[in-house]
């Protein structure tokens, strides 16, 4: 197994106008190849501004984060963006691009990465049907419902096939029964594929798939269990 | 991303807004059509103006008189110029011949109808000689005219276009004159016969005119009671450009410099240096009105900004580059720029076309003026499309809209994802 992703004591410190604000205050690990990580942890405590970093959207204000043993901090913008077409990721907030179809949203990702029209069409429409949406192809997100709308993002997030997966709350809209679905959707990526995956979840669900759990407490690692 | 990408992408952009797109459109159509009209009038007026000039002024034809023409309107000396000033400048080298001219403003009775025109008294032959164009379609021009016949331009036979003859070769006119003796209004009159039409000339020339009527000079000077001439026209040997100055400046020596030689080349520079100026001076303003459209344009683009601000952070987040964000706004601002100008050149034209029927139909029909050698009576304007305002005008539109867009444009591009994703 290989040392996919590498944080060293990173921080990141936001600023309220004259008032820092520590969203992370020095924490490390490292993440070998097709693991399942599940992050938990209070609101507030710095998952998602974890997750930022990681999946390449923002630098760290101090400390070293390697992915794929690249250093971050040494990237150029135009490189930090080629870095992200190897992240799906699914936000927290769906963040779907309103005015496009379920297929336009899902599409996106193999477009921006020169994916051939053909191929793309092709692509786009075996995700919507794994994720169980391809009679919603057409819709807008304002047309689909709240969990629809979540399963759009995880197509979205894994269409290109990416090398990781970083999930924020991927099933706090979902009944159970979807929830499962889409876990075990993504959990056969992780198995099959050797897709490494990061999700931040509450669910009780998640914590048992996943083969390790980090927990998270006011912007520090508070305890990181293989279970 | 593909450019192909990148411009489907930015049209259902615009697509989506299309009210506002639609507005923003058409301050660049207002701009572009006032641009493209206001050119291919200008332009058509001066292919008129020189065609119509190019056939009705003989290069070798000079005209002597007392005005002066230039740019910033014109002069005139105390001087004048007499019937036999002809003979001196006859006697100029490189002078072929030369006819005086003479036109007072007269009441004309043609039994049916009164008409204030022009009159000029001309020697026949020396005029013909001089002006092509004085030649005859009915009767003929005497030799030794009668001190009453009177020669008239083809369009007094039918100036309205109706079929309402007012005169005929053989038809006599009741020419009526009045002006001041002393303290008292005197009215003289005499009765011309027609003795000849001339063949149509065409709106725009030195020389005879379609609304002219040409009676003999020796009638004129006793009729008017005067020698004084407006104007000599002088026909020269040659119609060497150098050679016309040289004996425009001899003609001009004659007279001790109080007269002022005019050569159609001359005359034809001065016109076109004013259209020039005019036709830049309205561009300019529908510059202005572009310039506004330009700030609409970046108006709605920052509008459009705010708005997307997550939709940027989205496509950043999914690995798009600054650069193709920079291209997606700049692309939006193409296509409305693109369709702008499209939609603004075929307006502007069809603007053009309506205006010169309206102005044709306005001065070809209500409107009989005087002779005054140049005579805009007849004149139609036929706008022109040429190819270079089509891509000026078409380039001028994308470039507004494009530069204006930059900023924006360029704002989003640097958007950094994390914080266009928290955007509310
Ligand atoms: N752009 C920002 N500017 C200022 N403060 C920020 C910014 N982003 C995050 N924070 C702060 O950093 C802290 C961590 O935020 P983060 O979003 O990572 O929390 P979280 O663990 O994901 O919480 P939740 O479970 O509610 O999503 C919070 O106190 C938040 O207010
Ligand atoms: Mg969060």
């Amino acid at each position: 197994m290989t040392t996919v992703l590498e944080v060293e004591d990173i921080t990141k410190t936001y600023m309220m106008g004259e008032i820092p604000v520590n969203a992370l205050r020095g924490l490390s690990f490292k993440v070998e190849s097709g693991e399942y990580i599940a992050i938990v942890g209070p609101s507030g405590s710095g998952k998602s501004t974890l997750l930022n970093m990681i999946g390449a959207l923002d630098r760290p204000t101090s400390g070293n984060l390697m992915i794929e043993g690249v250093d971050v901090s040494t990237l150029s913008d135009n490189q930090l963006a080629d870095t992200r077409k190897n992240v799906g990721f699914v936000f927290q907030f769906f963040n779907l691009i309103p005015r496009l179809d379920a297929r336009g949203n899902v599409e996106l990702p193999l477009a921006i990465a020169d994916v051939p029209r053909s191929e793309r069409k092709k692509r786009t429409k075996e995700v919507l049907t794994s994720v169980g949406l391809e009679d919603r192809m057409h819709h807008k997100p304002s047309e689909l419902s709240g969990g629809e709308r979540q399963r759009v993002a995880v197509a979205r997030a894994i269409v290109a096939s990416p090398a990781f997966i970083l999930m924020d709350e991927p099933t706090g809209n979902l009944d159970s029964k979807t929830a499962g679905e889409i876990m075990d959707l993504v959990k056969q990526l992780n198995e099959e594929q050797g897709v490494t995956l990061i999700v931040v979840s509450h669910d009780q669900n998640i914590g048992r798939q996943a083969g390790r759990t980090l927990h998270m407490l006011d912007g520090v690692i508070a305890s990181d269990v293989v279970n | 991303m593909k450019s192909r990408d990148v411009f489907s992408f930015a049209f259902g952009a615009v697509r989506l807004r299309k009210m506002r797109a639609g507005l923003t459109i058409l301050g660049i159509v207002i701009g572009i059509a006032a641009i493209v009209a206001l050119t291919s009038i200008t332009t058509g007026l001066q292919v008129t103006i020189t065609s119509e000039l190019g056939e009705g002024f003989s290069s070798d034809t000079v005209t002597v008189s007392t005005q002066s023409f230039g740019m910033f309107g014109g002069g005139s000396s105390d001087f004048t110029l007499l019937v036999n000033d002809t003979d001196t400048i006859n006697e100029i080298d490189g002078v072929q011949t030369s006819a005086a001219i003479m036109s007072k403003s007269v009441m004309l009775d043609f039994g049916s109808t009164e008409l204030p025109l022009s009159v000029t008294g001309v020697d026949y032959a020396a005029y013909a000689s001089i002006y092509p164009s004085f030649v005859t379609e009915e009767g003929s021009i005497p030799e030794t005219p009668a001190n009453d016949s009177v020669v008239i331009g083809s369009r007094l036979t039918d100036p309205w276009d109706n079929g309402t003859v007012l005169a005929e070769v053989g038809d006599t006119i009741l020419i009526s004159w009045t002006h001041r003796v002393g303290l008292e209004i005197v009215e003289k009159n005499y009765t011309a016969e027609v003795v000849a039409v001339l063949e149509e000339i065409g709106g725009f020339s030195m020389g005879p005119s379609d609304l002219g009527l040409y009676i003999p000079l020796s009638t004129a000077q006793s009729f008017f009671d005067t020698d004084e001439v407006n104007s000599i026209a002088v026909k020269l040997v040659s119609d060497d450009e150098e050679f016309v100055e040289t004996v425009s400046q001899a003609i001009e020596d004659a007279f001790d410099g109080l007269v002022s030689v005019t050569s159609p080349t001359a005359l034809l520079a001065i016109m076109s240096s004013v259209f020039d100026i005019i036709s830049l001076f309205l561009v300019g303003i529908a510059g202005i009105s572009l310039l506004v459209a330009g700030i609409g344009i970046m108006n709605i683009m920052i509008v459009s900004l705010l708005e997307r601000t997550r939709e940027i952070g989205i496509l950043k987040a999914l690995g798009m580059k600054s650069r193709t964000v920079l291209g997606i706004f700049l692309t939006e601002a193409l296509v409305v720029g693109l369709v702008g100008a499209v939609v603004g050149v075929v307006t502007g034209y069809s603007m053009a076309i309506i205006f010169s029927a309206f102005s044709g139909s306005m001065f070809g029909g209500g409107m009989l003026g005087g002779d005054r050698g140049l005579s805009t009576s007849m004149m139609t304007i036929t706008p022109v499309l040429t190819t270079e305002i089509i891509l000026g005008a078409m380039l001028f539109g994308v470039l507004v809209a494009v530069i204006f867009a930059l900023y924006p444009a360029w704002r989003a591009s640097k958007l950094n994802p994390v914080d266009a994703l928290r955007h509310e």
